[in-house]
């Protein structure tokens, strides 16, 4: 079997703060492969961004990876310079962010800034840069690329931006993908078209993307293998379909008990009660066990492993300990998976 | 054709707004200047005012101009100014313009070196500070730039003449040229080196502080961080990315910094004795040399409101958005694609 292209084997990622340490990222343990498209999910503030933004190392400098390693492509990244670091962004990791609006330079033609990106990873002369970016403008679906090339991009629509995000992004081919919410800003119809593109790209190059979300419905068109996070950690991680279809953590009952399409009309939309913790000081045990109506006494005490439940799904949680009580997933959920 | 006609459209808006500014201008400085406690005659008789009769001194008021409600004394004034004529300075004795010409090419010379100058060095200083945020070098130049900023100017200026001139003898403490050199440009360049440093520190910090605080805005923008996960450097990202946004607002600032930089120049030019409108201008307010002081504010206010005109025009090159109140008539509608 090939190696995967990224691996993260238990990293820590925490913030240095005047009141104390923030632990953003806890003990992340992920593997992607070629092609793969890992979707990570979770509540805002549970350390997805951080999580990715550590693997370009992009986190401000009061970010420190506290313990794990990050291996990209065999390769032993963690410590890494600036400089080496430089190399790979671009060409080997590459990130698209939430915002289409503000991301991409004011003043800058959207030609020159894909042609910027192209120039910096490999040795191309400017007509040959200018036809790999008219290239990818035509790959992510631009119309007339010739005449948008020299436009700056407050002539674009938030869609067409996040297309040229996209294009940049792409530009020297990199092997992994972190799409950081970045479908979110987008209206729903754009968003699916987004989607649709990078699942044509994914399939045109074999790139491996992990698409960052806090949105369900969005993830279950896109991702073969989903991850849920909260607090720092996975909880959760599986193919798409186990997790949709046999979630074991109670935090993942609860986001998906709250999808509005699983409540009956007339019903109230449920939802998870109380707030996910600060990571300033995080709670002992498990973090998730406060707002859990199954919580055992050990949830409080210790954290939980994860358990495996086949060799592709795993979640953690003290349910899945043999001398835990029985208890199957929410009503609502089973209602499902018998349609 | 249609973008000709916006374009003319416009300069003629210019323009009018142009001459309104002046107008106004010119109208607040005349009430101001002869609403003033002291007697123009004091300056054009000197002494003699004392034993003059009442008759005499009002002759003489008629003859120059000086009686009647200011606002006749207004509409005399301006419609002479346009047919040429700026009136007699009552302090020297001959027509104001000729006072002023020789010396508006010393204060353009020293106020425009030292505007470039600092704009120059603030830039630079700016670029320098931003790129190396918070280490060592950027909060010491920081210290070092506030402190220098609130050294007063005219005590500054003392001091050096007193370390360069005095002590030193290296150089000349005031003037613009010794005589019969106004034309080389060495001595010019030597007279002009302490007047520069005093305008120099008394400016530098401001607007570098300004520009490198708008370049640390940019830096934490998140076109920064596409542009960082591309794989560009930091020198990449200060210089190419995020300078060409702050230029724009450099520009503008430079526009703006006009008056501050020309009062910097006034004070230079009193402090060392630099013959120059700046040193005028004082004089003729001193004086109460109408004619004099509402040429130098002419001369002043034209300068000012032209620049920062010119500067807007810049900004829409550099920054087509800035554009005012146009149509947006090249929105490109959204590609059927997305």
């Amino acid at each position: 079997m090939a190696e995967p292209v990224l691996q993260l084997n238990n990293l820590s990622v925490s913030f240095d703060t005047s009141s104390g340490e923030v632990e953003a990222v806890r003990d992340i343990s992920l593997s992607l492969n070629k092609g793969e498209i890992l979707a990570v999910v979770g509540e805002s503030g549970c350390g997805k961004t951080v999580m990715s933004q550590s693997v370009l190392k992009l986190l401000p400098k009061t970010s420190r990876i506290k313990q794990g390693r990050i291996i990209v492509d065999g390769e032993d990244i963690t410590d890494y310079t600036e400089k080496q670091m430089r190399r790979l962004r671009g060409s080997v990791l590459s990130m698209v962010f939430q915002d289409p609006m503000t991301t991409l330079n004011p003043t800058i033609p959207i030609g020159k800034q894909i042609t910027e990106s192209i120039s910096k990873h490999t040795r191309v002369s400017r007509e040959q840069a200018r036809q790999r970016a008219l290239e990818m403008l035509n790959l992510v679906g631009i119309e007339n690329p010739e005449q948008m090339f020299a436009l700056q991009p407050h002539f674009f629509s938030g869609g067409m931006r996040q297309r040229c995000v996209l294009a940049i992004a792409l530009a020297s081919n990199p092997k992994v993908l972190f799409a950081d919410e970045a479908t979110t800003a987008l209206d729903v119809t754009v968003q699916a078209k987004i989607i649709d593109l990078l699942l044509d790209i994914r399939d045109k190059s074999g790139i491996s993307i992990v698409f960052i979300s806090h949105d369900f419905g969005t993830v279950a068109r896109i991702a073969d293998r989903v991850a849920v996070m909260y607090a720092g950690k996975i909880v959760e991680i599986g193919t798409a379909e186990e997790v949709y279809y046999d979630p074991r953590h109670p935090y993942v009952w609860g986001l998906m008990s709250a999808l509005p399409s699983l409540t009956k009309e007339g019903e109230d939309l449920t939802s998870i009660s109380g707030m996910p913790p600060v990571m300033l000081n995080p709670p002992l045990g498990d973090a998730f066990a406060v707002r859990n109506e199954f919580a055992l006494a050990i949830d409080y005490e210790e954290m939980p492993p994860m358990f495996q439940i086949s060799p592709t799904h795993s979640a953690a949680t003290w349910l899945l300990d043999e001398r835990a009580p029985k208890i199957t997933s929410p009503i609502s959920l089973q209602r499902r998976t018998e349609v | 054709m249609n973008r000709k006609a916006t374009i003319s459209k416009k300069l003629i808006k210019r323009i009018l707004g142009f001459i309104l500014t002046i107008f106004i201008l010119s109208v607040g400085v005349f009430y101001i200047a002869r609403l003033a406690p002291g007697d123009p005659l004091q300056s054009y008789y000197g002494d003699a005012v004392e034993s003059m009769t009442t008759a005499e001194l009002d002759a003489a008021r008629v003859r120059l101009g000086l009686d009647g409600p200011i606002y006749l004394q207004y509409s005399k004034w301006i419609s002479n100014v346009l047919q040429g004529d700026f009136g007699l300075s009552l302090k020297y004795k001959t027509p104001a313009l000729e006072v002023v010409s020789p010396l508006i090419g010393n204060t353009l010379l020293l106020g425009g070196t030292a505007y470039i100058l600092v704009f120059v060095l603030a830039t630079l200083l700016a670029l320098f500070c931003a790129r190396n945020e918070d280490t060592l070098v950027d909060r010491i130049i920081c210290k070092v730039g506030t402190a220098a900023y609130y050294i007063p100017p005219f005590w500054l200026g003392v001091v050096l003449v007193l370390i360069f001139s005095i002590n030193l003898q290296w150089l000349p403490s005031s003037g613009a040229y010794d005589i019969g050199k106004s034309g080389d440009i060495l001595n010019r360049i030597q007279h002009m080196i302490l007047p520069l440093v005093v305008m120099i520190l008394s400016h530098l910090w401001y607007y570098a502080y300004m520009i490198r605080n708008k370049l640390l805005d940019e830096i934490r923008k998140d076109y920064v961080l596409l542009a960082k996960s591309k794989g560009c450097n930091k020198d990449e990202i200060v210089f190419k990315h995020c300078f060409r946004n702050v230029a724009p607002t450099i520009v503008s600032i430079m526009a703006i910094s006009i008056p501050h930089v020309l009062s910097g120049t006034y004070i230079a030019e009193s402090v060392f004795n630099y013959p120059g409108i700046g040193a005028l201008a004082v004089v003729s307010a001193k004086y109460h040399d109408y004619n004099l002081l509402m040429l130098v504010v002419l001369i002043t206010g034209i300068l000012v409101v032209s620049t920062s005109m010119i500067a807007q025009s810049i900004n829409e090159v550099i920054d087509p958005r800035m554009k005012l109140k146009e149509v947006p008539t090249c929105r490109i509608i959204e590609s059927s694609s997305s």
